[in-house]
């Protein structure tokens, strides 16, 4: 069981890099282009991998560490992910608690990695970078409090391997339809994607995520794209398990996990073609929206259920 | 307990000692801190084995049959005194180096007078045990802090905080009085004992008396207002002590009154949680807003207690709704976030005062690339920032993550528990992502990016001292975050001395056994990736550039991002609580002349205790004030007045 669960997660970082290419391809789509290939992010990968690095004369190690350490915690982060419904490598009562903070040591380095150049717009970046996540973790916390009260468990693998989801939907059907609109707000506030964040402008001052990362370059670009990605992965798996919770024999488990990760990324494909990023004192509201959601699922669910 | 009163002794002949001799030489002050660590070391050394076997120690001293004093230790004292003699043998090691450039050496000597008064009457009022120990040592660490406080009375503002603090803290002993009246009528005796019998009205009314001046020296919302001011007036080294556990005797006074208590309702839980909650998110919401380093950090310590209340109202709330895994957990959560703040607040106050001791400066924005000269100082401030903002795999999480368990715990009761937990695992969260926010302004601003000013170009670190105590407690943070499994016994052994079952200890080492594998799965995963790093740039063109100016070619350091703008975004949506005023003379004239921006969040506590106590207070006054006429006679016929009246009563 275990071996499966680690190869589960190397297969996990293998295939990331693929959806961010879907959501591309969609964005083409609407545009009326061709787009690049589907498997553009893995040439992007190779190449950076194979380039050196330009440093700025302002940085310290802190600048080497946050591609470092923001990796990490989005890989360690996937340990405690069931993927596919399978039994993740780790679990342990509580362990949502520490995926969500070891996200937040993940913020702390980019943050400070951008702190690091002493530049204006990088700066800039880290404030909104700073601000909207707490947003979305209160968000995840009340998610957390519905799902606890349901269940009465407090891990990832609790709410999400097996036919734990399919579970949670026999529970309470209704308010769950909030809580994966409230985690899809929340994995684009996340991912920075629009209409929270514009990763494709072309102006330093309306990016948040992009400007941040701005000075990194060669290898370390690439350690802070792959945790992108894999922090896609996650939020995805997460929705991908709500809406397609079924629990068959293995390759067909593995069908719909994989075609519920393919309309989560032409989701978000659709959703930045369609609308265009809110003016930055409204995204609060925007993000507040996936906590009331989530806070009222909980009232509805003690109210009725 | 006797070993316990030699290291109060020792402590005590430092300080007289620093006194008497303060003119000779500057030798003197190398025997001051030797004979005021040495104390708390000894001290240190007692309460740990006290704390680790649970034993229990009492002595009590008579005079005359009228003036009895008596102590008593047991694991909740000891954890505390654990606190107190950990941080204040550090910060008296780090204070031989601060206060090594003072001029004036009787000044000097003055204060470490005081400073070792405030340890002893620290040690004293965390165990004290009938009315009159614990009320000598309150005001003898009241005062002695205040003292502390107007170290550089020659600054007006340093003069204010201290006054701002005589009043805050002697209102608060005023109602500490009030309690202890209270509990005196009902009990006939001094002494500080069990008290199952009262009626329950009765109790809370104690409780809430308690509250109230235990949570003005613990700086809790709405009676923090003069924490601010005063922790940064002090020198670095008593501000690390004052934030770092002199405001935990605050703390120590609420849950002893309230384990002497001995109260069944859920009111006691509520009040914690709502407190803080309201002094978490408020604390950080203002520190957040601050341009002074160590007013930033003096706001911090409000959002903390804030996080302490939290854990033990969950605690409370655990024990009222009969449920002892729920309080087990929270309590534990409290305590341990006691000696976590203790560690990594100092670790920080002492960070901002060594910048403080080479720029001269206190303000964020005048500051910044201090990383580059000051690696160590710069290195323990990042540590301690990654602790107090609550990150895994340092300290400040584990204390948290007992905290969120206890309150998830808490959703299976009903509602008013229920809402009650909602509200303390919400405002945690929240909480943690805005001290994300404050403390990445800290790093981001004073100690990365480039210097703004020349003060801080120029500054390095010195002081052998300085570097070894920031150096060990950030040592602590790391060593606590990766292994709690070593130091959880130590809150635990205080969360049994309040009478909860020892069975409920089991899952809180699982849990610590739990943190400590997902420490070190991440920190090997580090290694790993950094290992891969290395490997990616094996023979690889490195090059070294200015910072992408996005096309503008000439930038200065003046265009960095400022903490105040850094801290805007958030503020914004704060507004309703944290009103901003600014400053900003309008340009004028076609030959415009220099003009200037000044802008200040202002506290509502602050704002409304001007309004609404101080101005109805003076009122009262000024219609009484022909009471005050000068003539002694009359004087004299008030007392007898008094006196005559007051017979009427006995």
């Amino acid at each position: 069981m275990m071996i499966e669960s680690i190869l589960l997660f190397f297969l996990a970082v293998l295939t990331a890099p693929f959806f961010s290419g879907i959501i591309l391809k969609v964005k083409a789509f609407f545009g009326g282009k061709k787009g690049p290939p589907l498997l553009i992010q893995y040439y992007t990968l190779i190449k950076l991998i194979q380039k050196g690095s330009v440093y700025s004369r302002s940085t310290t190690l802190m600048f080497k560490l946050g591609p470092i350490v923001s990796l990490c915690s989005a890989l360690t982060v996937l340990l405690f992910l069931p993927i596919a419904g399978h039994d993740p490598v780790f679990s342990f009562h509580g362990d949502v608690i520490v995926v969500l903070y070891l996200l937040g040591l993940g913020r702390f380095f980019t943050i400070a990695a951008a702190m690091d150049t002493a530049s204006p717009f990088e700066g800039m970046g880290a404030a909104r970078e700073a601000y909207f996540p707490i947003i979305c973790e209160a968000a995840f916390f009340m998610i957390l409090i519905l799902l606890y009260r349901l269940t009465g468990e407090l891990s990832l693998s609790a709410y999400f391997s097996g036919e734990n989801p399919f579970l949670l939907w026999y529970l309470a059907g209704p308010p769950l339809l909030f809580v994966v609109v409230a985690f899809f707000i929340i994995l684009l506030t996340e991912n920075s994607r629009v209409p929270v964040d514009d990763p494709a402008t072309h102006l330093e001052l309306t990016m948040i995520h992009e400007v941040m990362v701005l000075d990194h370059s060669g290898p370390d670009f690439g350690l802070i794209e792959l945790g992108s990605f894999c922090k896609l992965f996650f939020y995805a798996t997460l929705i991908s398990r709500m809406i397609l919770p079924f629990d068959l024999n293995i390759p067909l488990t593995f069908v719909f996990y994989f075609a519920g990760l393919v309309v989560v990324s032409v989701a978000v494909g659709v959703t930045e073609s369609v609308m265009a990023r809110y003016r930055m004192d409204k995204v609060p509201q925007f993000v507040l929206t996936s906590f009331a959601l989530a806070f009222f699922a909980t009232i509805i669910t003690l109210e009725f259920i | 307990m006797s070993q316990f009163f030699i290291s109060i002794l020792i402590i005590l002949t430092g300080g007289v000692f620093s006194l008497c001799f303060a003119r000779q030489a500057k030798s003197v002050n190398i025997i001051t801190v030797f004979l005021l660590s040495l104390g708390c070391l000894w001290g240190l050394m007692d309460v740990t084995s006290n704390l680790i076997h649970s034993a229990i120690a009492e002595k009590s001293f008579e005079y005359l049959n009228v003036f009895s004093l008596s102590f008593k230790m047991d694991g909740l004292s000891a954890f505390f005194l654990v606190a107190v003699f950990g941080i204040c043998l550090l910060s008296s090691i780090y204070s031989f180096h601060y206060m090594a450039h003072e001029k004036k050496p009787v000044r000097v000597g003055v204060n470490y007078f005081f400073f070792s008064v405030l340890i002893a009457s620290m040690a004293l009022v965390i165990t004290a045990s009938n009315i009159l120990a614990f009320m000598l040592s309150w005001e003898a660490m009241s005062l002695s802090s205040f003292f502390l406080v107007i170290y550089n009375h020659e600054a007006s503002d340093n003069r204010k905080a201290g006054y701002l603090y005589f009043v805050f803290s002697h209102v608060g002993a005023m109602f500490i009085l009030a309690a202890f009246a209270l509990i005196y009528a009902h009990t006939g005796n001094l002494a500080l004992g069990p008290m199952t019998r009262m009626p329950e009205t009765m109790k809370i009314l104690i409780f809430l008396f308690s509250f109230i001046g235990f949570g003005s020296k613990a700086g809790v919302f709405p009676f923090h207002v003069w924490l601010p001011f005063a922790h940064p007036a002090a020198p670095s080294h008593i501000s690390a002590v004052m934030s770092g556990v002199m405001i935990k005797t605050g703390i120590y006074g609420m849950i002893r009154i309230y384990a002497l208590l001995d109260l069944h309702t859920s009111l006691p839980g509520m009040v914690m949680i709502i407190a803080g909650a309201v002094s978490g998110i408020l604390g950080v919401v203002y520190a957040l807003g601050q341009h002074d380093l160590k007013r930033l950090l003096a706001y911090s310590s409000v959002e903390n207690i804030g996080i302490i209340l939290i854990g033990l109202g969950i605690g409370m709330t655990g024990v009222s709704s009969d449920n002892p895994a729920m309080a087990v957990l929270g309590f534990a959560g409290g305590f341990l976030h006691v000696l976590n703040h203790a560690v990594f607040k100092s670790l920080l106050f002492m960070g901002a005062g060594m910048v403080l001791h080479q720029t001269g400066t206190r303000s964020i924005d005048a500051l910044g690339g201090l990383l580059k000269r000051m690696k160590i100082t710069g290195t323990a401030v990042i540590i301690g920032s990654l602790a107090i903002s609550g990150l895994p795999p340092l300290n400040g999480f584990v204390g948290e993550f007992l905290i969120y368990l206890g309150g998830f715990k808490g959703l299976a009761l009903e509602t008013s528990d229920f809402i009650l937990s909602i509200v303390a695992i919400i405002s945690l969260a929240v909480i943690g992502g805005l001290a994300l926010a404050c403390f990445t302004k800290v790093v981001g601003v004073v100690f990365q990016g480039e210097p703004r000013t020349r003060a801080a170009e120029k500054a390095t670190e010195k002081g052998a001292t300085m570097l070894v105590s920031m150096v060990v407690l950030a040592a602590a943070c790391v060593f606590i975050g990766i292994f709690p499994g070593f130091i959880i016994l130590l809150p635990l052994r205080a969360v049994a001395a309040l009478g909860l079952e020892p069975t409920g200890f089991e899952p809180v080492m699982i849990i610590a056994g739990n943190l400590s594998f997902a420490a070190v799965v991440f920190l090997s995963m580090v290694i790993l990736v950094a290992l891969i790093r290395s490997f990616f740039y094996r023979n690889k063109p490195i090059a070294a550039s200015g910072t992408w100016g996005c096309g503008f070619t000439q930038p200065t350091v003046k265009m960095q991002y400022t903490g105040s703008s850094y801290a805007s975004f958030i503020l914004d949506f704060f507004r309703p609580v944290a009103p901003l005023s600014e400053e900003h003379p309008a340009i004028q004239g076609r030959f415009p002349v220099k003009t200037h921006y000044k802008s200040h969040i202002n506290d509502i506590a602050g704002l409304h205790m001007n309004k609404l106590v101080v101005d109805p207070i003076l009122l009262v006054f000024e219609k009484l004030r022909w009471i005050q006429h000068g003539d002694i006679h009359l004087y004299i016929g008030y007392i007898l007045l008094a006196i005559v009246l007051l017979l009427f009563f006995i």
